[in-house]
């Protein structure tokens, strides 16, 4: 057995505790941002009195979650009503650890410093993997709070989500041809540079700006929206139909981590479709130098895309209405299904005639 | 010396959970357990250097086909939440059969040493899968996908959505 190598270890500590903290504040901006975003759209002023516009307003959230009362319904299963919310919570916090968010450089004494907390080379498995791990916080969520809306939360959430993981593997699977590889750094590399579109305009090589890639965006898009259960796709909850859904029962910081793991999901979704097709942390029409000032532009590239997307997310929620669950599921089978293995086929005859 | 921890921890998760799936009473903790079980045995192939196959395993049985087995459980279990006893001939039997099937498997285990790795490198990527099922295996390979479309057909024609019930179903 050879010698513990003390320098990376460092390394991949430092960079855990980069990523994690990110994750963990992504929740609280993310909630300002909802609520303020909402009112914008809205035309309504919005929480505005805690702190400057209101940006203090998530930690008196935070503290009031706290300090609540934590409620256990008398017929619940208590085990699994307990341990559902750490369910939910760990798939949305280690699926990032395999994308990559900035440019690799050489530390000085020659050590390469990858950007990234954990570089295997079948990185989107392991996303889709534990990603598919996430409806069982749902699911136990739902059913062991022994409460009939809590129930059809969870049953809406389960056939929901195994449909729509379908598409947006599918979708992903494009990207992943183009680039000839399951690690998602390679995926990055291949969309660093630029392409001619058409013989007319100069375009950075992401997959976006490829036409072969175009109706897998759309589906992996869309898809993306069901999978972390955000409007117009939130069946889970449903206020409307089923008062809250699974997170019925739930107070306090119980409530908090489902809270999270939503918001969590949806900065790794995005960090996902940012990395699958808006080519990562790459600066378009710029050539990034490989060293710390190309690091420092790549991460700040990077968390501008998520930015981008998180918002995007939000201005959804606020401006389409959710579907009926019928619609939902023809959209996701007879839809999203066909269109994104057609989308595959596409993409190889793409590669095949070198296109791409 | 850590992945013989590593190996002695999960698979005490697996087998503790594997057997709660068998005696827990409730089939919703059971299909759960199963999912526990499962994904310990996916540390099993991380720890033989065989993270694709790891991946898939969660993906495919942790992931999809429980979560199916779960939505179906919920759907249709939902007055009774616990199984009515088995009758005495039933627990025989199952005890009998599959201490038997543990017997044969130990047997067989013995009898042709597979409790050990070959040797040489074991590559398990993507790519080295990929080749070898598209070359050397092309004709079971699809014929499970054949066997699979017919499984889906017979689903369809016992749910009754065959042209006659959609007429019905349109009036």
């Amino acid at each position: 057995m050879h010698g513990i190598d003390w320098v990376d270890v460092g390394l991949s500590g430092l960079k855990i505790a980069v990523v994690l903290g990110a994750m963990l504040n992504v929740t609280p901006i993310m909630v300002w941002v909802e609520r303020r975003g909402s009112a914008l759209i809205q035309d309504r002023p919005g929480p505005n009195r805690v702190g400057p516009f209101g940006l203090f307003q998530s930690f008196a959230d935070a503290l009031k979650f706290i300090l609540k009362e934590d409620m256990l319904p008398a017929k619940a299963n208590k085990v699994l009503y307990t341990i559902a919310p750490m369910f939910g919570l760990i798939p949305a916090l280690t699926t990032i650890a395999v994308v990559p968010w900035g440019r690799p450089f050489l530390l000085p004494g020659g050590r390469l410093f990858e950007p990234i907390i954990a570089n295997v080379n079948i990185g989107i498995l392991l996303i889709f993997a534990l990603a598919s791990m996430g409806v069982y916080g749902i699911v136990m969520a739902g059913w062991a709070s022994a409460n009939k809306y809590s129930l059809f939360g969870g049953i809406r959430a389960s056939a929901q989500m195994i449909s729509y993981e379908l598409s947006l593997t599918l979708a992903a699977v494009s990207a992943l041809m183009v680039a000839g590889s399951l690690s998602l750094p390679d995926v990055v590399w291949r969309q660093t540079g630029s392409f001619v579109l058409f013989n007319v305009v100069k375009l950075p090589a992401w997959n976006i700006f490829s036409p072969a890639m175009w109706i897998a965006f759309v589906v992996f898009f869309v898809s993306a929206f069901a999978e972390t259960n955000r409007l117009p796709f939130d069946f889970a909850e449903a206020e409307a139909e089923l008062v809250a859904g699974y997170h019925t029962e739930y107070s306090s910081m119980k409530f908090a981590l489902f809270f999270m793991s939503e918001y969590m999901a949806m900065a790794t979704m995005s960090a996902l479709i940012t990395t699958l097709f808006l080519g990562g942390w790459d600066i378009p029409w710029y050539n990034e130098p490989p060293n710390a000032l190309g690091f420092a532009l790549s991460v700040l590239s990077f968390v501008v895309k998520v930015s981008a997307l998180l918002f995007i997310f939000v201005w959804v929620r606020w401006t389409i209405p959710r579907l009926k669950y019928d619609l939902l599921m023809k959209l996701g089978w007879k839809v999203f299904l066909p269109a994104a293995v057609i989308n595959i086929v596409i993409v190889a005859l793409f590669i095949a005639k070198r296109w791409i | 010396m850590i992945s013989f921890a590593i190996f002695f921890f999960f698979a005490a998760i697996a087998v503790i959970f594997a057997a709660m799936v068998v005696l827990h009473r409730n089939p919703v903790v059971g299909a759960l357990s199963l999912v526990a079980s499962f994904f310990a045995l996916a540390v099993m192939y991380v720890l033989l250097e065989a993270p694709f196959l790891a991946a898939l395993q969660v993906i495919v049985y942790a992931g999809a086909i429980m979560v199916l087995f779960l939505f179906v459980i919920m759907l249709l279990n939902l007055q009774h939440q616990e199984e009515p006893r088995t009758r005495p001939v039933q627990q025989f039997l199952g005890y009998t059969t599959s201490a038997a099937f543990g017997l044969a498997l130990i047997y067989y285990l013995a009898k042709y040493g597979v409790t050990k790795l070959p040797d040489g490198a074991f590559v398990s990527d993507a790519r080295t899968i990929g080749i070898k099922m598209f070359e050397g295996y092309i004709f079971p390979f699809e014929m499970v996908s054949i066997l699979l479309l017919a499984a889906i057909v017979g689903a369809l024609l016992l749910s009754g959505r065959t042209g006659v019930a959609k007429e019905e179903e349109r009036s």
